[in-house]
């Protein structure tokens, strides 16, 4: 059924046997995932299918039951959150993890600071704060933005840090359409230079980036195929259809 | 709150008085109150301690008294054994801070939560404080030092003048010092939270998730700025042995950590002045309502501070802060409205 080439090439992430417990409920089942450098993937699924737990299971904020992760064909199952980042991850997590006390550009610069030095720093955060559109909030603290303008800092934290994989996880939720729009070429942007997944569910915003598709369900890889198949696929539409039958009933 | 701290003026007042007490305060001021102040002086330092950690590391703990007693106790019997207090000074910070890494590690690196972590620094200073009053007996004397149990360690000596154990700092010069002391501190804490550091520091008090996701190691992090509360809280407390020339295990009650973390939820987490104002205002009220003999004077704090924690919830100096840019705004756009209308559009 997949059609994912299967050369033996070097991958920018591979897992295999993949499992997250959580007690009784296995939020992600024995996933074999492989994503090639510089690839855009989409990564779908009904709520509840495992999506950021899969992310949190590949940044090392959950250590996985069983399975494991190689990034840049390295193993990082165990390894800190921060020791993986520093293997050049970069993440937007579904609810915003931003820094809500403090500036904007803070927020940013705290990110380019990592890896550069403070006038580096410095100008790092004010392009990418440029480019992701947001020079008029610089100054605002990021607890009083809106939840879109919130998931555009967010993103220019996970840019300002130039990652080689970058997971965002549904990072047009609560945007506007001009801001939707605007992520759409940000994503495309950043895929000319890095590796992306991006977790959504809003069908507009896939469409303007999709290309090769891995959906989810229970846990589990239900499906891997070019958007235009999935999106023919009877079998997804009604694992999506079912879900929405479940949370009506 | 980018801007740099050299263009602060609030940075230079705080030095300013600081430094103008030092010189005129024994000048101007009589001996008996100057001693007084020399106590606040001290517990500043104390309060600076936990401000930091707090406020600007998003550790909160209940244990400061640990090190404030851990400090006096190395003081004492370093100062009594070795007849010199330079020494001791440097001992007083170096050993609390090192304990504070130990400990820190411990909490950090074994991935605590905050209310355990409120638990085990509580506990660490109950086991010390039951530790120091257990130590009455002959055989508990460190460098020839008896530890005294609960009657504690008498006689501990007056700062002498380096390499001169003989030249004994007077009450004024005493007092000159401690405010030396307190200055220097504020503004290496300054300079520290101001830079990088402090302001990842900040970053993971807002958020430990986010600051982890860029990839700073949160656990090493903390541990430098526990550590660092560690050694300022020791230090203060072997300026308080030596101002007292005695020592008991009270410096490690819960009391001592209550008071520090009173006095600066008064004053208000995120600040260093606050604090500071936090240890005057409280501990003259104390003194004042001990002489009136009406009340327990805890029992009096303990309500000043509930109406204090209602009231203010964010504590004096942020919300007169607050108070002072809402008017500043209003006052702004009061003269803005009464003035041309290119006032207003400026104001963009
Ligand atoms: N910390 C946790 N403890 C227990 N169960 C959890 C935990 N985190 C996630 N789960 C469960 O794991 C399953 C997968 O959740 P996850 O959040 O990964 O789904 P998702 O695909 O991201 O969904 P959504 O599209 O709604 O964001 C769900 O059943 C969820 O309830
Ligand atoms: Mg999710």
């Amino acid at each position: 059924m997949t059609e994912t080439p299967k050369d033996e090439g070097y991958r920018i992430l591979r897992t295999s046997g993949l499992t997250m417990r959580f007690g009784g409920v296995t939020a992600v089942d024995n996933v074999d995932f492989e994503l090639r450098d510089g690839e855009l993937r989409c990564l779908l699924g009904p709520n509840g299918a495992g999506k950021s737990t899969f992310f949190k299971c590949l940044t090392g904020q959950l250590v996985p039951t069983e399975g494991r992760v190689l990034l840049k064909e390295q193993p990082i199952t165990g390894l800190n959150t921060h020791e993986i980042v520093n293997m050049g991850v970069g993440i937007k997590t579904q609810v915003p993890n931003v820094f809500d006390g403090i500036s904007v550009y803070e927020n940013v610069r705290l990110s380019a600071r990592r890896k550069h030095t403070v006038r580096i720093a410095r100008d790092v955060a004010e392009a990418t704060i440029e480019k992701c559109g947001i020079r008029h909030l610089i100054r605002r603290e990021v607890g009083q933005l809106a939840h879109g303008q919130r998931q555009l800092v967010e993103l220019a934290m996970v840019l300002a840090a130039s990652p080689d994989l970058i997971l965002l996880d549904e990072p047009a939720a609560g945007m506007t359409g001009d801001e939707r729009d605007r992520l759409a070429q940000l994503v495309l942007e950043a895929a000319r230079s890095a590796a992306v997944i991006v977790v959504e569910h809003d069908m507009q915003f896939i469409r303007q980036i999709a290309k090769f598709v891995t959906v989810f369900n229970r846990g589990a890889i239900f499906r891997e195929a070019m958007i235009d198949d999935i999106m023919r696929d009877r079998a997804v539409q009604e694992i999506y259809l079912g879900k929405q039958a479940d949370a009506a009933a | 709150m980018e801007k740099p701290l050299t263009r602060d003026p609030g940075f230079w007042i705080m030095v300013g008085i600081g430094l103008a007490l030092l010189v005129l305060g024994p000048i101007f001021i009589d001996m008996f109150t100057i001693m007084q102040i020399t106590q606040y002086v001290v517990l500043s330092v104390f309060a600076l301690s936990l401000a930091y950690i707090w406020g600007f590391g998003g550790i909160l703990s209940f244990g400061q008294a640990a090190f404030f007693g851990l400090g006096a106790y190395t003081f004492a019997v370093s100062s009594i054994s070795i007849g010199d207090t330079t020494l001791p000074l440097v001992l007083s910070f170096a050993i609390p801070a090192a304990f504070g890494v130990a400990l820190g590690y411990f909490m950090f690196y074994g991935k605590l939560s905050d209310v355990y972590l409120g638990v085990v620094t509580m506990v660490v200073t109950l086991i010390f404080w039951k530790l120091a009053n257990h130590t009455a007996g002959p055989e508990y004397s460190i460098a020839g030092v008896r530890l005294g149990g609960f009657n504690g360690i008498p006689s501990i000596p007056t700062i002498n003048f380096p390499g001169q154990p003989d030249a004994w700092l007077d009450p004024a010069q005493l007092f000159r010092f401690f405010m030396a002391v307190l200055v220097v501190v504020y503004v290496v804490l300054r300079i520290l939270i101001a830079s990088d550091f402090g302001r990842i520091s900040i970053g993971i008090r807002e958020n430990e998730t986010r600051a982890a996701l860029l990839g700073y190691d949160i656990r090493r992090h903390k541990v430098i700025v526990f550590a660092l509360g560690s050694g300022i809280a020791g230090l203060s407390g072997a300026m308080w042995a030596t101002y007292q020339s005695f020592i008991d295990p009270n410096a490690f009650s819960m009391e001592m950590s209550a008071k520090a973390l009173i006095w600066v939820m008064a004053g208000g987490v995120g600040t260093l002045l606050g604090p500071i104002l936090g240890v005057i205002g409280l501990q003259w009220l104390t003194l004042k309502l001990g002489m009136m003999e009406l009340l327990n004077s805890l029992v009096v704090l303990g309500a000043i501070m509930m109406v204090l924690v209602l009231a203010l919830p964010k504590g004096l100096v942020p919300t007169v802060k607050s108070a002072c840019l809402a008017g500043w705004a209003l006052w702004r756009r009061g003269r803005g409205v009464s003035a041309s209308a290119k006032k207003v559009t400026s104001d963009d």
